[in-house]
């Protein structure tokens, strides 16, 4: 099997200089737009504070009127709905909802104060349309700076179908991607802006809206977590070791379990291959969360398991499975083996297949050992195959919510863990600060954290596999 | 000619009564309740009452299945989506109130004051205000015992109960990893939980009262006969493998079924806590119906939740459910004073300690602090408390 993939940008030092040529192609751009305000006539001039002005007048009517009308939408826009948050997003808000005794009634009537999150979401908001507003108003004086150039050449100008028409042309990669990335930056790009910059406030239980205010705190979560907080940082530091230790364990487990299971099972000499086969893909067939959900069961201080071992006189008092921080974290290995071994197998069943059949009869007539030809053709073709496999693998484990969630809870919890338990993973206490806690604001620094981790290792991860570093070979 | 005016009548009818529903259902007055799964049967039938009781407004009610415990978590989860009407373990008093979350009561504010006990008064009210209706005061725990190996002497102290548990090869059950049983010996020991000005956890469960305390609940569960685990396991066991447990008037009702004449409850029983005998104390609780503030219909809400917290329900709650009343005449009804489960919370109730000024951030170091005991940790108890307050109070 051949991995198919372009060539990447072979060395990592090369990145800063591609930033470079980036940032100086950008100057260009900018310095060229520019140049063409200086070098335009009174019309395109203009056209810099009334948008359509240059289109509209070289006669481009349909043309002007939409960047006119564009302008206006975003004026009105931004007086009737985005300034009322945008002049607040300094503070926050500062006027707390309170109560006022309705004659009426007589009940105390709720008067809405500031709502920190909408003024922080809609905020975000409103200056995200900064950018499309920045190219419509470079697009408006581009068109009138092209058509003041048309009109020098006596070129005619291009009517409005004709233009438009260039988007199924000439312009058509621009109608296939504005969709999707229009949907990005709404979907994606906004609310993880908005997260992010949760990080920085203080939104917690004692300041929840709408009945309470949530203001800047600046970087103080993160300074909490690293030197400030005693709790949060034995929290994270542990958590952190652990979630290392799961995601390295559960990844060479699955790994070499799997691989080891479809080697027996393709073994020459082994009947019923596909009957087998078919029992280990079974388990697949099982929905995950049932599995663990069943085996968290069985093995409760209370649980099948327990009761057994307790009838055979095997133990004098129930085998604290998930309640002993050590064996609750074996557990989970073994478990997840349990869970994934199949899919590896199933996976490198095939690539097994594919390993040339020379190289183990030379290997055989030169008198190696099974095992010596497992650590010398097998393993490295496989791990040279499946290279980035194991990487997406590993990140995928660093944030595996549901084995453990669902299993142990991140339990037992730990005396001196903020809100954790010894086999959380950062992103179980993610969840755990967000749901159980409403510690918004500490569950988002804890998210930057991550990804910056899982970017890290994978970025490091990817570039030292022999897949990318040697991809056109096999040795 | 008849047959078309008289269809032109039918039409012009339905046509008028499409119009007149139309304008009904823009008054409607839509309201959600939150209830406990428990509850919903009785909850939908008490809104059928409500809604006969007040036929002039069209009403729609949806019930919702939030049970107590929840009530805080997810009303903060999203406070415009919540129920306008939603009952809550009266713990979760302060920081609903923190989150601007409750309506006061302000509407037959005498009469219900008037109707109610004291306590469940005082269980509701922060400050200068009532913040909602009491429906039950049975959030509290006492001791279920089998009469047929324990007798009333030895469920008066933990010693007594533990070594006749232990010569009769049975089992004492308590969760001793969670929060809300474990403060049962720090509290009888003498600590105090609180609050500081500012609505900060104050606690001094690490004190030397608390250490004493702390050693007597490591000696518990070093016992032999000490056991944990949860509802299920109590109600499994009892009468079996089990001869007492702590737990609360929600287990009544299995537990008598499995011990059937044998059924016993009894308030907690004494420990030894530093050389003295103290008694253990239990947090004392009741369940309130609180109006949303976010409601599009306060008045309408409040009605419900006064109508849902009368005698009349409350009497039907402690019928259906067994759940004891905070309504004085209905608390004073025969079938409630017979009722042994309600009996022993009612003699425990003297050590009750409330559940008004404990906020969130106490049960997960507790129920952390409780495994640790249940694992039989035999680390420095001083350090292992300073770590659980210091938790608790940051």
């Amino acid at each position: 099997m051949v991995i198919q993939s372009t060539k990447p940008d072979k060395k990592s030092s090369n990145a800063l200089g591609a930033f470079g040529k980036w940032l100086t192609h950008v100057g260009r751009g900018w310095q060229a737009f520019f140049q063409m305000i200086i070098e335009g006539d009174w019309a395109t001039k203009l056209s810099v504070l009334i948008m359509g002005f240059g289109s509209l007048a070289r006669r481009q009517i349909v043309k002007g009127l939409l960047f006119l009308g564009s302008e206006i939408a975003f004026i009105i826009f931004y007086a009737r709905f985005g300034w009322q948050y945008v002049k607040d997003l300094g503070t926050l808000g500062v006027v707390e909802q309170s109560r006022v005794l309705d004659p009426a009634t007589g009940i105390r009537m709720v008067v809405p104060g500031d709502n920190s999150m909408l003024i922080l979401l809609y905020s975000v908001l409103t200056l995200a349309t900064l950018l499309p507003l920045i190219m419509i108003w470079k697009a408006n004086i581009r068109a009138s700076y092209l058509a003041q150039k048309r009109a020098e050449q006596k070129i005619p100008q291009p009517s409005f179908v004709a233009d438009a028409r260039t988007l199924l042309d000439k312009r058509y990669h621009m109608t296939l991607m504005s969709f999707p990335l229009i949907s990005l930056a709404l979907f994606t790009a906004l609310p993880i802006l908005f997260m992010i910059l949760i990080a920085f406030t203080n939104f917690d239980k004692m300041h929840q809206p709408p009945g309470h205010l949530f203001g800047w705190v600046g970087i103080q979560n993160i300074t909490d977590i690293f030197a400030g907080n005693p709790f949060y940082q034995q929290t994270f530091f542990g958590v952190l070791l652990w979630t290392f230790i799961w995601a390295i364990f559960a990844t060479a487990t699955n790994y070499i379990f799997g691989m080891i299971l479809a080697l027996l099972i393709n073994k020459e000499g082994i009947n019923y291959k596909k009957m087998w086969r078919t029992f280990f893909v079974i388990t697949i067939a099982v929905p995950q969360f049932v599995s663990l959900m069943l085996v968290s069961k069985l093995f409760a201080e209370t649980g099948i398991v327990n009761q057994i071992l307790l009838n055979l006189n095997l133990v004098k008092s129930p085998v604290p499975f998930f309640e002993n921080p050590n064996l609750a974290r074996v557990m989970a290995i073994v478990i997840n083996m349990w869970v994934g071994v199949p899919y590896t197998m199933l996976m490198t069943t095939g690539i097994l297949m594919n390993i040339p059949a020379e190289l183990y009869e030379s290997a055989n007539v030169d008198g190696a050992s099974p095992v010596r030809t497992f650590f010398s053709i097998t393993l490295p073709y496989m791990l040279f195959v499946t290279g980035p496999y194991l990487i997406t693998t590993f990140v995928g484990n660093i944030n595996n919510f549901n084995v453990i969630y669902l299993l142990t809870a991140g339990g037992p919890l730990a005396q001196n863990y903020y809100r954790a338990g010894k086999t959380d993973l950062l992103v179980t206490w993610l969840y755990k600060l967000t749901v159980d806690e409403q510690n918004y604001s500490l569950a988002s620094t804890i998210g930057i954290l991550i990804f910056v981790i899982v970017s890290i290792v994978s970025l490091l991860a990817y570039n030292l596999t022999g897949s990318v570093k040697k991809e056109d070979q096999f040795s | 000619m008849k047959t078309c005016s008289r269809r032109l009548l039918a039409l012009s009818l339905a046509l008028l009564m499409l119009i007149f529903s139309a304008s009904a259902m823009a008054d409607t007055v839509k309201l959600k309740v939150w209830g406990s799964q428990e509850n919903q049967e009785l909850l939908s039938e008490l809104v059928e009452e409500f809604k006969a009781a007040n036929p002039e407004t069209e009403w729609d009610i949806s019930l919702g299945v939030v049970g107590e415990p929840e009530a805080r978590t997810r009303y903060l989860e999203d406070p415009a989506a919540a129920a306008d009407v939603f009952a809550f373990a009266n713990d979760q008093l302060m920081e609903l109130v923190n989150a601007d979350a409750l309506y006061e009561v302000t509407i037959n504010l005498d009469k219900i004051i008037e109707e109610n006990t004291a306590g469940s008064i005082e269980s509701a009210t922060l400050g200068e205000y009532l913040y909602g209706y009491p429906m039950t005061s049975d959030n509290g725990y006492f001791l279920y015992y089998d009469k047929s190996v324990l007798s009333e002497d030895d469920v008066k102290s933990l010693d007594a109960l533990l070594a006749a548990a232990n010569a009769a090869g049975k089992k004492v059950f308590m969760d001793v990893s969670n929060g809300w049983y474990i403060a049962s010996f720090f509290l009888g020991a003498g600590g105090t939980l609180g609050l500081t000005e500012d609505g900060k956890q104050t606690c001094d469960f690490n004190n030397e009262l608390g250490v004493a305390a702390g050693e007597a609940i490591r000696a518990f569960c070093a016992d032999p006969a000490f056991q944990t685990g949860d509802d299920s396991v109590l109600v499994g066991g009892m009468g079996g493998s089990i001869c007492a447990g702590v737990s609360g008037t929600w287990n009544a009702a299995a537990i008598s079924e499995k011990l059937g004449e044998n059924y016993a409850a009894a308030p907690l029983p004494t420990f030894t806590c530093g050389g003295e005998q103290k008694h253990m104390a239990s947090f004392i609780g009741t369940k309130i119906l609180g109006v949303n503030t976010q409601t599009q219909f306060p008045l309408e809400a409040m009605a419900l939740a006064e109508f849902l917290t009368s005698e009349a329900a409350q009497l039907k709650f402690f019928e259906t459910r067994a759940l004891g009343p905070t309504n004085i005449n209905a608390a004073a009804n025969p079938a409630v004073l017979e009722n042994i489960a309600l009996a022993a919370l009612s003699a425990q109730s003297e050590w009750g300690v409330s559940q008004k000024l404990v906020l969130g951030g106490y049960w997960s170091p507790a129920e952390a602090f409780g495994l640790e005991m249940e694992s039989k940790s035999t680390g420095d108890m001083q350090a292992m408390l300073d770590t659980m307050v210091a938790q608790i109070t940051q």
